[in-house]
């Protein structure tokens, strides 16, 4: 076997081995159904959305945050404006006149980061949400967190069921699939108590913690990444309410999709640095012994096979173009076989069949887990393009990391 | 406990990468037992048409020359073989056994042809014996073998032959001398009863070293069977 090849192959072990670690994961704790029960309590809940220049949607998102099931003497939504420069604010204190509910504030632009703490200095609410003006929340999603955390009062912080809002162009539609995918993910790191990331969109803290972590951080603009590293670095438990459904905006054109992911992945990158004592280390768990250094290795793996491949398919365009003007034979169509004994049985097949295999019953489950419908056509879009595109990022992250350059938001 | 599910995981990867690995291996020896019976059957397809000739002599040349002798069948074999080589490796011993057999084959049909078109004056087959190496030592011979390639798809009546210069085969070798054919200026190649030709030519130049390909019938949907 080729050397080359032969980390292709090591590649394929880890990508089923942590495959396998999950799914067996899932079928050791599968996870609740959703139930029509309530709280017992309803604690205080301060919902912060932070916004830059978001006059498109943030009128959306506040309307499904007022949509909420909850008490509206426990429901305060706080929104901090960074530093807009298009509408944002007028449409902000609009709905702060007109819903006593809302509460808006505005400051210099600092950064996503500032404006939470910004709000979360000024909050004496029990538990402290945050929700990026580009999501929607289901009616019952609120409910749904705090009823995870009154079974688990152990849980710090918790994680909603991230969907895409109305997938209809072909990124879009990948990412529905990604998402699925995602949600079956962080059901099973909440299995092992080892969610790496409280996103943007509906992640709730207990507001205590922040005395005992600190707030939140710059943290390579991706401060929702370093917060839960942080948490692990203090011991603290974070959940996922996989019942809680928020529908997020995805990009949509392939520029701000490299643009989002080179920040997430370089974020990666770049809080695994910062936090490189918990690699590999017990005390830590799951979080130190399998979701980092799995993490990591998805990282080199991804960028080693797709160099692999792009070195393997330019090569055989080269070799077949000089052989073609050496030969002088004209151009013409390959023959097909229809036999049996030239169908392509190499273990690279049967492995990445196992791959593709697993990573569909893993879309199947977060599919059934969070109520989700997948056209067919969206699991075409996903298994043709993502693994186009995801090396790109891989890429620009591992640059933008070794040159210690800042990544782009928008 | 914890790290009997971190063990857990590896043994069921590990079983995954063991049935992927039995599934080729499996599948692996099928083609290569396929190969062996296709073998089987050529042999036997020869030793009939040796029988009949020496049966008939000289008196039914119509009957031999209406009956092509196993051009397509050894094509064929070729390519199965050419597969089994790729998937397996040139140094898997069954492999080079079955191209041992598929030497001997393509010899005795080489040879069974001259005969035929020695005694049948209308039988008169171009054919082109080619020698090669794959051990990374000749680095035209991948491009002549894709121009016999393409010519013998053209023109089905060319008979190519080819041997791979680094079995250790009697016969082989024994052929090769005859025809003053050594390891350092491969490729090479003999067209009929003609001088040996050294060295890598373009489609042009076979084309000119073989003017008989005029005379020969061309096909535009031919199948590939690519010579080594």
């Amino acid at each position: 076997m080729e050397a080359g090849a032969l980390g292709v192959y090591i590649a394929l072990f880890f990508a089923l081995y942590f495959e396998v670690f999950l799914l067996i994961s899932f079928f050791e704790r599968k996870p609740d159904k959703k139930t029509f029960l309530m709280p017992k309590r309803y604690p205080t809940v301060d919902i912060v959305v932070p916004v830059w220049n978001e006059e498109r949607t943030l009128g959306g998102t506040l309307d499904s945050l007022l949509g909420l099931e909850y008490p509206k003497d426990k429901l305060n939504i706080v929104v901090v404006d960074d530093g807009s420069k298009d509408s944002t604010p007028a449409i902000a204190a609009g709905y702060a006149a007109a819903h006593p509910q809302i509460t808006y504030h505005r400051k210099a632009n600092g950064g996503k980061w500032t404006a939470l703490n910004y709000a979360i200095e000024r909050s004496s609410a029990e538990f402290v949400g945050c929700l990026d003006a580009d999501s929607f929340v289901a009616r019952d999603a609120l409910i749904e967190i705090i009823k995870k955390t009154e079974n688990d009062p152990s849980i710090m912080a918790i994680t909603p069921a991230m969907k895409v809002q109305s997938p209809r162009r072909l990124l879009e539609v990948m990412q529905a699939v990604e998402y699925t995918f995602g949600i079956f993910f962080k059901k099973m790191f909440d299995n092992l108590s080892a969610i790496s990331v409280l996103p943007g969109p509906f992640s709730f803290y207990k507001r205590e913690i922040f005395k005992t972590i600190g707030p939140f951080r710059h943290a390579h603009n991706t401060e929702d990444m370093e917060i839960a590293f942080r948490m692990h670095a203090h011991g603290l438990k974070i959940g996922n309410a996989h019942t809680a459904y928020v529908y997020t905006t995805v990009p949509h054109t392939v520029r701000t999709l490299l643009r989002q992911r080179t920040r997430w992945s370089q974020g990666f990158l770049q809080n695994s640095k910062d936090y490189a004592h918990m690699y590999f280390n017990r005390k830590y768990g799951h979080f130190g012994m399998l979701v980092l250094p799995f993490g990591l290795a998805a990282f080199v793996a991804g960028l080693y096979t797709a160099g692999f491949m792009l070195y393997s398919g330019v090569s055989a365009v080269v070799t077949w173009l000089g052989d073609i003007a050496a030969t002088g034979i004209p151009l013409h169509l390959p023959s097909w076989h229809l036999d049996w004994f030239y169908i392509n049985t190499s273990m690279l097949l049967f492995l990445t069949i196992a791959i593709l295999v697993m990573t569909f019953v893993a879309i199947l489950l977060g599919q059934r887990m969070s109520g989700t419908t997948l056209r067919p056509s969206y699991f075409m879009s996903y298994f043709l393009f993502f693994g186009l595109l995801a090396p790109l990022w891989l890429f620009r992250a591992a640059w933008g990391a070794l040159l210690a350059q800042e990544s782009a938001w928008r | 406990m914890v790290w009997q599910k971190y063990l857990l995981a590896f043994i069921i990867t590990a079983a995954i990468f063991g049935t992927a690995f039995y599934l080729t291996n499996r599948l692996d020896a099928r083609r290569l037992a396929d190969i062996r019976a296709t073998q089987e059957a050529i042999s036997i397809d020869i030793l009939s048409t040796e029988t009949q000739f020496e049966l008939l002599g000289n008196l039914d040349c119509v009957a031999i020359s209406a009956n092509p002798v196993l051009s397509e069948e050894l094509n064929n074999l070729a390519s199965r073989l050419s597969v089994a080589e790729e998937n397996l490796g040139q140094n898997n011993p069954e492999v080079i056994s079955l191209k041992k057999q598929y030497s001997l084959l393509e010899m005795k049909d080489y040879l069974l042809m001259k005969e035929i078109s020695g005694k049948c004056p209308k039988v008169k087959p171009v054919s082109i014996l080619y020698f090669y190496s794959n051990l990374g030592d000749c680095p035209d011979c991948a491009r002549a073998g894709d121009v016999l390639t393409y010519l013998r798809q053209t023109y089905p009546g060319l008979r190519v032959y080819s041997f791979d210069y680094n079995l250790d085969l009697g016969a082989l070798r024994t052929l090769l001398s005859l025809n003053r054919i050594d390891g350092k200026s491969l490729p090479a190649m003999v067209i009929g009863a003609r001088a040996p030709v050294f060295g890598f030519k373009n489609l042009e130049d076979m084309q000119k070293l073989i003017p008989e390909l005029k005379t020969l019938a061309t096909s535009t949907s031919a199948t590939t069977t690519k010579v080594k």
